[in-house]
Protein backbone atom coordinates (compact mmCIF):
# COMPACT_ATOMS: atom_id res chain seq x y z
CA UNK A 1 0.00 0.00 0.00
CA UNK A 2 1.52 3.30 -1.09
CA UNK A 3 0.56 6.90 -0.57
CA UNK A 4 -0.59 8.78 -3.66
CA UNK A 5 0.25 12.34 -4.66
CA UNK A 6 -1.30 15.19 -2.67
CA UNK A 7 1.09 17.99 -3.53
CA UNK A 8 -0.59 19.85 -6.37
CA UNK A 9 -2.46 22.90 -5.21
CA UNK A 10 -6.03 23.69 -6.23
CA UNK A 11 -4.68 26.52 -8.47
CA UNK A 12 -2.38 24.15 -10.32
CA UNK A 13 -5.25 21.76 -10.92
CA UNK A 14 -7.42 24.52 -12.33
CA UNK A 15 -4.53 25.76 -14.47
CA UNK A 16 -3.95 22.24 -15.82
CA UNK A 17 -7.60 21.82 -16.66
CA UNK A 18 -7.62 25.22 -18.36
CA UNK A 19 -4.52 24.44 -20.42
CA UNK A 20 -5.91 21.06 -21.47
CA UNK A 21 -9.25 22.52 -22.53
CA UNK A 22 -7.51 25.38 -24.32
CA UNK A 23 -5.33 22.97 -26.32
CA UNK A 24 -8.33 20.84 -27.25
CA UNK A 25 -10.38 23.88 -28.24
CA UNK A 26 -7.53 25.38 -30.26
CA UNK A 27 -7.05 22.15 -32.23
CA UNK A 28 -10.78 21.91 -32.78
CA UNK A 29 -11.06 25.48 -34.10
CA UNK A 30 -7.76 25.88 -35.97
CA UNK A 31 -6.51 22.39 -36.77
CA UNK A 32 -4.54 23.17 -39.93
CA UNK A 33 -2.91 26.36 -38.66
CA UNK A 34 -1.80 24.73 -35.40
CA UNK A 35 -0.51 21.61 -37.19
CA UNK A 36 1.58 23.85 -39.45
CA UNK A 37 2.82 25.95 -36.52
CA UNK A 38 3.81 22.97 -34.38
CA UNK A 39 5.42 21.22 -37.36
CA UNK A 40 7.44 24.40 -38.00
CA UNK A 41 8.46 24.63 -34.35
CA UNK A 42 9.32 20.96 -34.47
CA UNK A 43 12.03 21.53 -37.11
CA UNK A 44 14.81 22.45 -34.66
CA UNK A 45 13.48 19.97 -32.08
CA UNK A 46 13.64 17.24 -34.71
CA UNK A 47 17.22 18.27 -35.49
CA UNK A 48 18.19 18.01 -31.81
CA UNK A 49 16.41 14.67 -31.41
CA UNK A 50 17.97 13.31 -34.60
CA UNK A 51 21.42 13.21 -32.93
CA UNK A 52 20.63 10.63 -30.26
CA UNK A 53 18.66 8.73 -32.90
CA UNK A 54 21.67 8.70 -35.23
CA UNK A 55 23.97 7.66 -32.38
CA UNK A 56 21.76 4.75 -31.37
CA UNK A 57 21.30 3.77 -35.04
CA UNK A 58 25.06 3.77 -35.62
CA UNK A 59 25.63 1.67 -32.46
CA UNK A 60 22.95 -0.70 -33.72
CA UNK A 61 24.66 -0.83 -37.14
CA UNK A 62 28.01 -1.43 -35.45
CA UNK A 63 26.65 -4.34 -33.44
CA UNK A 64 24.93 -5.72 -36.54
CA UNK A 65 28.05 -5.46 -38.69
CA UNK A 66 30.21 -7.03 -35.94
CA UNK A 67 27.77 -9.89 -35.83
CA UNK A 68 27.76 -10.34 -39.59
CA UNK A 69 31.52 -9.92 -40.03
CA UNK A 70 32.95 -11.90 -37.15
CA UNK A 71 30.32 -14.16 -35.70
CA UNK A 72 28.20 -15.28 -38.59
CA UNK A 73 30.94 -16.39 -41.00
CA UNK A 74 29.50 -19.84 -41.65
CA UNK A 75 29.11 -20.41 -45.36
CA UNK A 76 30.62 -17.06 -46.29
CA UNK A 77 33.28 -18.63 -48.53
CA UNK A 78 30.68 -20.53 -50.57
CA UNK A 79 28.51 -17.44 -50.75
CA UNK A 80 31.50 -15.38 -51.85
CA UNK A 81 32.29 -17.81 -54.68
CA UNK A 82 28.67 -17.79 -55.79
CA UNK A 83 28.48 -14.02 -55.68
CA UNK A 84 31.69 -13.68 -57.74
CA UNK A 85 30.12 -15.84 -60.43
CA UNK A 86 26.99 -13.73 -60.27
CA UNK A 87 29.05 -10.54 -60.60
CA UNK A 88 30.72 -11.87 -63.73
CA UNK A 89 27.36 -12.69 -65.25
CA UNK A 90 25.90 -9.36 -64.19
CA UNK A 91 28.86 -7.45 -65.62
CA UNK A 92 28.12 -9.02 -68.98
CA UNK A 93 24.45 -8.16 -68.65
CA UNK A 94 25.34 -4.68 -67.45
CA UNK A 95 27.25 -3.79 -70.59
CA UNK A 96 24.34 -5.00 -72.74
CA UNK A 97 21.90 -3.04 -70.62
CA UNK A 98 24.03 0.09 -70.90
CA UNK A 99 23.74 -0.16 -74.63
CA UNK A 100 20.02 -0.66 -74.33
CA UNK A 101 19.78 2.20 -71.82
CA UNK A 102 21.66 4.48 -74.16
CA UNK A 103 19.25 3.65 -76.99
CA UNK A 104 16.29 4.03 -74.64
CA UNK A 105 17.55 7.43 -73.53
CA UNK A 106 17.71 8.68 -77.08
CA UNK A 107 14.26 7.36 -77.84
CA UNK A 108 12.86 8.72 -74.59
CA UNK A 109 14.29 12.13 -75.38
CA UNK A 110 12.64 11.93 -78.75
CA UNK A 111 9.35 11.15 -77.13
CA UNK A 112 9.85 13.95 -74.60
CA UNK A 113 9.66 11.54 -71.70
CA UNK A 114 13.29 11.98 -70.78
CA UNK A 115 12.57 14.04 -67.72
CA UNK A 116 10.12 11.53 -66.35
CA UNK A 117 12.56 8.62 -66.56
CA UNK A 118 15.43 10.27 -64.69
CA UNK A 119 14.36 11.72 -61.36
CA UNK A 120 16.45 13.75 -58.92
CA UNK A 121 17.18 11.69 -55.84
CA UNK A 122 18.80 12.08 -52.45
CA UNK A 123 20.26 9.12 -50.53
CA UNK A 124 19.24 8.64 -46.90
CA UNK A 125 19.78 6.16 -44.10
CA UNK A 126 17.11 4.59 -41.91
CA UNK A 127 17.68 5.66 -38.28
CA UNK A 128 14.42 4.53 -36.71
CA UNK A 129 11.19 2.64 -37.21
CA UNK A 130 7.51 3.05 -36.38
CA UNK A 131 7.12 4.85 -33.05
CA UNK A 132 3.55 3.62 -32.56
CA UNK A 133 1.45 0.57 -33.42
CA UNK A 134 -0.89 2.36 -35.82
CA UNK A 135 1.35 3.11 -38.77
CA UNK A 136 4.18 1.26 -40.52
CA UNK A 137 6.88 3.86 -40.92
CA UNK A 138 10.63 4.38 -41.06
CA UNK A 139 12.59 7.46 -39.96
CA UNK A 140 15.29 8.83 -42.29
CA UNK A 141 18.38 10.88 -41.39
CA UNK A 142 17.57 13.54 -44.01
CA UNK A 143 15.01 16.32 -43.68
CA UNK A 144 13.90 19.68 -45.06
CA UNK A 145 17.48 21.02 -44.96
CA UNK A 146 18.34 18.36 -47.57
CA UNK A 147 15.38 19.29 -49.73
CA UNK A 148 13.01 16.57 -48.54
CA UNK A 149 9.33 17.48 -48.43
CA UNK A 150 6.12 15.57 -47.66
CA UNK A 151 4.68 13.45 -50.50
CA UNK A 152 8.07 12.65 -52.05
CA UNK A 153 8.50 9.04 -53.12
CA UNK A 154 11.05 6.76 -51.43
CA UNK A 155 12.68 3.81 -53.22
CA UNK A 156 15.59 1.37 -53.13
CA UNK A 157 17.25 -0.23 -56.12
CA UNK A 158 14.71 -3.06 -55.76
CA UNK A 159 11.60 -0.89 -55.90
CA UNK A 160 9.16 1.34 -54.05
CA UNK A 161 9.48 1.70 -50.25
CA UNK A 162 6.84 4.35 -49.49
CA UNK A 163 6.38 8.09 -49.39
CA UNK A 164 7.42 10.91 -47.05
CA UNK A 165 4.59 12.09 -44.79
CA UNK A 166 6.44 14.39 -42.37
CA UNK A 167 9.78 16.16 -42.35
CA UNK A 168 11.74 18.15 -39.78
CA UNK A 169 15.06 19.93 -40.41
CA UNK A 170 17.14 16.76 -40.15
CA UNK A 171 14.72 13.84 -40.23
CA UNK A 172 11.74 12.63 -42.20
CA UNK A 173 9.04 10.02 -41.67
CA UNK A 174 8.20 7.60 -44.49
CA UNK A 175 4.86 5.78 -44.61
CA UNK A 176 5.67 2.33 -45.98
CA UNK A 177 4.02 0.79 -49.04
CA UNK A 178 2.68 -1.99 -46.77
CA UNK A 179 0.69 0.44 -44.58
CA UNK A 180 -3.10 0.39 -45.17
CA UNK A 181 -3.15 4.21 -45.09
CA UNK A 182 -0.77 4.48 -48.05
CA UNK A 183 -1.97 4.64 -51.65
CA UNK A 184 0.20 4.67 -54.79
CA UNK A 185 -0.93 4.75 -58.41
CA UNK A 186 0.10 1.39 -59.92
CA UNK A 187 0.14 -0.32 -63.29
CA UNK A 188 0.22 -4.03 -64.21
CA UNK A 189 3.27 -4.24 -66.43
CA UNK A 190 1.98 -7.01 -68.74
CA UNK A 191 -1.65 -5.94 -69.23
CA UNK A 192 -1.15 -2.15 -68.77
CA UNK A 193 -4.17 -1.99 -66.48
CA UNK A 194 -4.01 0.76 -63.89
CA UNK A 195 -5.13 0.73 -60.28
CA UNK A 196 -4.34 1.92 -56.77
CA UNK A 197 -1.86 0.02 -54.61
CA UNK A 198 -2.50 0.22 -50.89
CA UNK A 199 -1.06 -1.66 -47.93
CA UNK A 200 -2.89 -4.34 -46.00
CA UNK A 201 -3.30 -5.18 -42.33
CA UNK A 202 -1.07 -8.22 -42.87
CA UNK A 203 1.88 -6.11 -44.04
CA UNK A 204 1.47 -6.90 -47.75
CA UNK A 205 -0.18 -4.74 -50.43
CA UNK A 206 -3.16 -4.97 -52.76
CA UNK A 207 -4.02 -3.52 -56.13
CA UNK A 208 -7.55 -2.12 -56.29
CA UNK A 209 -9.76 -1.11 -59.23
CA UNK A 210 -8.45 -3.61 -61.81
CA UNK A 211 -11.01 -3.72 -64.67
CA UNK A 212 -13.17 -6.86 -64.73
CA UNK A 213 -12.13 -7.65 -68.29
CA UNK A 214 -8.43 -7.59 -67.46
CA UNK A 215 -6.67 -10.96 -67.84
CA UNK A 216 -4.37 -10.27 -64.88
CA UNK A 217 -2.83 -13.38 -63.29
CA UNK A 218 -0.55 -14.42 -60.46
CA UNK A 219 3.07 -13.55 -61.10
CA UNK A 220 2.32 -10.33 -62.97
CA UNK A 221 4.52 -7.44 -61.90
CA UNK A 222 3.06 -4.17 -60.67
CA UNK A 223 4.96 -0.92 -61.29
CA UNK A 224 4.27 2.74 -60.59
CA UNK A 225 2.08 4.39 -63.19
CA UNK A 226 3.60 7.85 -62.73
CA UNK A 227 0.20 9.49 -62.98
CA UNK A 228 0.03 10.96 -59.49
CA UNK A 229 2.31 11.13 -56.45
CA UNK A 230 6.04 11.44 -56.19
CA UNK A 231 7.02 8.48 -58.39
CA UNK A 232 8.01 8.35 -62.04
CA UNK A 233 6.51 5.61 -64.23
CA UNK A 234 7.96 2.10 -64.16
CA UNK A 235 9.36 1.60 -60.63
CA UNK A 236 8.74 -1.90 -59.28
CA UNK A 237 6.11 -2.11 -56.54
CA UNK A 238 5.57 -5.85 -56.26
CA UNK A 239 4.33 -9.11 -57.74
CA UNK A 240 0.72 -10.27 -57.82
CA UNK A 241 0.23 -13.40 -55.73
CA UNK A 242 -3.57 -13.80 -55.76
CA UNK A 243 -6.59 -12.43 -57.61
CA UNK A 244 -9.97 -11.85 -55.93
CA UNK A 245 -12.84 -11.72 -58.41
CA UNK A 246 -16.07 -11.38 -56.45
CA UNK A 247 -19.50 -12.06 -57.92
CA UNK A 248 -21.18 -8.80 -58.87
CA UNK A 249 -18.14 -6.65 -58.13
CA UNK A 250 -17.25 -3.84 -60.51
CA UNK A 251 -13.51 -4.40 -60.25
CA UNK A 252 -10.99 -7.13 -59.49
CA UNK A 253 -8.69 -7.01 -56.51
CA UNK A 254 -5.17 -8.45 -56.47
CA UNK A 255 -2.90 -9.26 -53.54
CA UNK A 256 0.60 -7.93 -54.14
CA UNK A 257 3.83 -9.02 -52.47
CA UNK A 258 5.99 -5.87 -52.22
CA UNK A 259 9.29 -6.08 -54.09
CA UNK A 260 11.19 -4.49 -51.19
CA UNK A 261 11.34 -6.17 -47.80
CA UNK A 262 10.41 -3.00 -45.94
CA UNK A 263 11.16 -4.51 -42.54
CA UNK A 264 14.86 -4.81 -43.40
CA UNK A 265 15.52 -1.74 -45.51
CA UNK A 266 18.54 0.29 -44.30
CA UNK A 267 19.35 2.78 -47.06
CA UNK A 268 16.90 4.45 -49.41
CA UNK A 269 16.65 7.06 -52.16
CA UNK A 270 14.17 9.90 -51.85
CA UNK A 271 12.82 11.13 -55.17
CA UNK A 272 12.93 14.89 -54.89
CA UNK A 273 11.30 15.46 -58.23
CA UNK A 274 10.10 12.79 -60.63
CA UNK A 275 10.34 15.36 -63.40
CA UNK A 276 13.81 16.83 -64.03
CA UNK A 277 13.94 20.36 -65.40
CA UNK A 278 14.81 20.62 -69.09
CA UNK A 279 18.04 22.56 -68.59
CA UNK A 280 19.46 20.23 -65.90
CA UNK A 281 22.41 18.11 -67.13
CA UNK A 282 21.64 14.39 -67.15
CA UNK A 283 25.25 13.10 -66.92
CA UNK A 284 25.91 9.61 -68.20
CA UNK A 285 22.36 8.50 -68.12
CA UNK A 286 22.23 7.50 -64.46
CA UNK A 287 19.88 9.15 -61.98
CA UNK A 288 21.33 12.22 -60.24
CA UNK A 289 21.97 11.22 -56.61
CA UNK A 290 22.68 14.12 -54.27
CA UNK A 291 24.80 13.20 -51.24
CA UNK A 292 25.28 9.91 -49.47
CA UNK A 293 23.98 8.66 -46.16
CA UNK B 1 16.61 20.74 -12.38
CA UNK B 2 13.25 19.10 -12.76
CA UNK B 3 12.76 20.62 -16.23
CA UNK B 4 16.11 19.15 -17.26
CA UNK B 5 15.07 15.74 -15.99
CA UNK B 6 11.82 15.95 -17.94
CA UNK B 7 13.60 17.01 -21.17
CA UNK B 8 16.12 14.18 -20.80
CA UNK B 9 13.25 11.79 -20.16
CA UNK B 10 11.37 12.94 -23.29
CA UNK B 11 14.48 12.64 -25.49
CA UNK B 12 15.19 9.15 -24.10
CA UNK B 13 11.60 8.05 -24.68
CA UNK B 14 11.57 9.24 -28.30
CA UNK B 15 14.84 7.41 -28.99
CA UNK B 16 13.59 4.31 -27.16
CA UNK B 17 10.38 4.24 -29.18
CA UNK B 18 12.08 4.80 -32.54
CA UNK B 19 15.04 2.47 -32.19
CA UNK B 20 14.79 -0.19 -29.50
CA UNK B 21 11.08 -0.90 -28.95
CA UNK B 22 10.48 -2.29 -32.48
CA UNK B 23 12.79 -5.17 -31.44
CA UNK B 24 10.77 -6.06 -28.34
CA UNK B 25 7.38 -6.08 -30.05
CA UNK B 26 5.20 -9.13 -29.50
CA UNK B 27 2.94 -10.05 -32.44
CA UNK B 28 3.93 -6.73 -33.98
CA UNK B 29 2.61 -4.79 -30.99
CA UNK B 30 4.89 -2.83 -28.71
CA UNK B 31 4.14 -1.02 -25.45
CA UNK B 32 3.61 2.72 -25.27
CA UNK B 33 6.26 3.37 -22.65
CA UNK B 34 5.73 7.11 -23.08
CA UNK B 35 2.12 6.80 -21.93
CA UNK B 36 3.16 4.78 -18.87
CA UNK B 37 5.85 7.32 -17.94
CA UNK B 38 3.43 10.23 -18.37
CA UNK B 39 0.98 8.47 -16.05
CA UNK B 40 3.72 8.06 -13.45
CA UNK B 41 4.63 11.76 -13.75
CA UNK B 42 0.98 12.72 -13.28
CA UNK B 43 0.61 10.39 -10.33
CA UNK B 44 3.75 11.62 -8.60
CA UNK B 45 3.86 15.29 -9.53
CA UNK B 46 0.23 16.26 -10.08
CA UNK B 47 -2.08 17.22 -12.94
CA UNK B 48 -0.21 20.23 -14.26
CA UNK B 49 3.15 18.53 -14.64
CA UNK B 50 1.51 15.36 -15.94
CA UNK B 51 -0.34 17.40 -18.53
CA UNK B 52 2.66 19.49 -19.61
CA UNK B 53 5.02 16.51 -19.84
CA UNK B 54 2.32 14.60 -21.73
CA UNK B 55 1.81 17.44 -24.20
CA UNK B 56 5.56 17.84 -24.77
CA UNK B 57 6.09 14.11 -25.20
CA UNK B 58 3.07 13.83 -27.51
CA UNK B 59 4.45 16.65 -29.65
CA UNK B 60 8.00 15.24 -29.77
CA UNK B 61 6.75 11.75 -30.64
CA UNK B 62 4.39 13.01 -33.32
CA UNK B 63 7.40 14.53 -35.14
CA UNK B 64 8.65 10.98 -35.74
CA UNK B 65 5.33 9.33 -36.42
CA UNK B 66 2.85 9.37 -39.29
CA UNK B 67 0.10 10.01 -36.73
CA UNK B 68 -1.89 13.17 -36.20
CA UNK B 69 -0.36 15.77 -33.87
CA UNK B 70 -3.65 16.71 -32.18
CA UNK B 71 -4.41 13.06 -31.35
CA UNK B 72 -0.95 12.52 -29.92
CA UNK B 73 -1.23 15.68 -27.79
CA UNK B 74 -4.72 14.81 -26.57
CA UNK B 75 -3.86 11.20 -25.66
CA UNK B 76 -0.56 11.84 -23.89
CA UNK B 77 -1.65 15.13 -22.28
CA UNK B 78 -4.99 13.66 -21.23
CA UNK B 79 -3.29 10.60 -19.70
CA UNK B 80 -0.96 12.79 -17.64
CA UNK B 81 -3.84 14.97 -16.49
CA UNK B 82 -6.06 12.01 -15.58
CA UNK B 83 -3.22 10.31 -13.71
CA UNK B 84 -2.73 13.52 -11.72
CA UNK B 85 -6.43 13.65 -10.87
CA UNK B 86 -6.39 9.99 -9.88
CA UNK B 87 -3.36 10.55 -7.68
CA UNK B 88 -5.17 13.39 -5.91
CA UNK B 89 -8.40 11.52 -5.30
CA UNK B 90 -6.96 8.21 -4.19
CA UNK B 91 -5.48 7.95 -0.74
CA UNK B 92 -3.46 4.89 -1.64
CA UNK B 93 -2.25 3.46 -4.91
CA UNK B 94 -1.91 -0.32 -4.89
CA UNK B 95 -0.29 -2.33 -7.69
CA UNK B 96 -3.70 -3.70 -8.71
CA UNK B 97 -5.19 -0.20 -8.96
CA UNK B 98 -2.22 1.05 -10.95
CA UNK B 99 -2.26 -1.86 -13.41
CA UNK B 100 -6.05 -1.60 -13.88
CA UNK B 101 -5.79 2.17 -14.26
CA UNK B 102 -3.13 1.80 -16.94
CA UNK B 103 -5.27 -0.79 -18.74
CA UNK B 104 -8.19 1.65 -18.81
CA UNK B 105 -6.12 4.71 -19.80
CA UNK B 106 -4.26 2.84 -22.56
CA UNK B 107 -7.49 1.36 -23.94
CA UNK B 108 -9.16 4.77 -23.87
CA UNK B 109 -6.14 6.30 -25.62
CA UNK B 110 -6.29 3.61 -28.30
CA UNK B 111 -10.00 4.18 -28.87
CA UNK B 112 -9.49 7.95 -29.12
CA UNK B 113 -6.72 7.40 -31.66
CA UNK B 114 -8.90 5.03 -33.70
CA UNK B 115 -11.82 7.47 -33.61
CA UNK B 116 -9.88 10.64 -34.34
CA UNK B 117 -7.06 9.56 -36.65
CA UNK B 118 -9.22 8.84 -39.71
CA UNK B 119 -7.48 5.52 -40.44
CA UNK B 120 -7.96 3.25 -43.44
CA UNK B 121 -11.31 1.44 -43.89
CA UNK B 122 -9.42 -1.85 -43.36
CA UNK B 123 -8.60 -0.83 -39.77
CA UNK B 124 -12.05 -1.28 -38.25
CA UNK B 125 -12.79 -1.21 -34.54
CA UNK B 126 -12.83 -4.99 -33.94
CA UNK B 127 -9.58 -5.52 -35.76
CA UNK B 128 -8.05 -2.58 -33.87
CA UNK B 129 -9.29 -3.87 -30.50
CA UNK B 130 -7.97 -7.37 -31.09
CA UNK B 131 -4.65 -6.58 -32.69
CA UNK B 132 -3.56 -3.22 -31.31
CA UNK B 133 -5.60 -1.63 -28.53
CA UNK B 134 -6.06 -4.49 -26.04
CA UNK B 135 -2.64 -6.14 -26.54
CA UNK B 136 -0.98 -2.76 -26.17
CA UNK B 137 -3.04 -1.98 -23.07
CA UNK B 138 -1.95 -5.29 -21.49
CA UNK B 139 1.64 -4.58 -22.46
CA UNK B 140 1.41 -1.08 -20.95
CA UNK B 141 -0.10 -2.46 -17.74
CA UNK B 142 2.73 -4.99 -17.39
CA UNK B 143 5.34 -2.29 -18.01
CA UNK B 144 3.52 -0.09 -15.47
CA UNK B 145 3.53 -2.91 -12.92
CA UNK B 146 7.26 -3.40 -13.38
CA UNK B 147 7.76 0.35 -13.16
CA UNK B 148 5.73 0.47 -9.95
CA UNK B 149 7.80 -2.29 -8.41
CA UNK B 150 11.03 -0.53 -9.42
CA UNK B 151 10.00 2.94 -8.31
CA UNK B 152 8.26 2.18 -5.07
CA UNK B 153 10.06 -0.90 -3.85
CA UNK B 154 13.57 0.11 -4.87
CA UNK B 155 13.56 3.90 -4.72
CA UNK B 156 10.85 4.54 -2.08
CA UNK B 157 9.18 7.23 -4.15
CA UNK B 158 6.16 7.35 -1.85
CA UNK B 159 8.34 9.08 0.70
CA UNK B 160 9.78 11.45 -1.91
CA UNK B 161 6.34 12.29 -3.24
CA UNK B 162 5.29 13.70 0.12
CA UNK B 163 8.33 15.99 0.30
CA UNK B 164 8.26 19.52 -1.18
CA UNK B 165 10.88 18.78 -3.89
CA UNK B 166 11.15 15.58 -5.88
Amino acid sequence: MRMANFRSSYGARRLALGVFLLVLLAFFLLPHQLQTMFQGLGGPVGWVLSWPLRMVASVEDGIGSTWHRYLALQGVEDENRRLRKEIEQLEGQNSQLREAASATERLTALLEFKAQALPNMVAAQVIGRNTDNWYRTIILNKGTSDGIRPDMGVITSAGVVGRVVKATLATSVVLLVSDPNNAIAGLIQRTRDEGIVEGTKEGLARLKYIPLLSNVRSGDRVVTSGLVGGFPRGLAIGTITRIDKEEGALFQLAEVRPEVDVTRVEEVLVIQSPYVAEEEPLGDGLPAVKGKP
Amino acid sequence: MRVGVYILMIVSLVVLHATLLPYVSVWDVKPDVGLVVVCFVGLLAGELEGLLVGLLLGWAMSLFSAGDLAVSLAVKGGAGFLAGLAGRHMAQVTPVVLVCGLLVVSTAGGLVTLWAANLSEQQDIWWALQTIILPQACFDAVIGGIGYWLLWSRFHLDRLAMEPEL
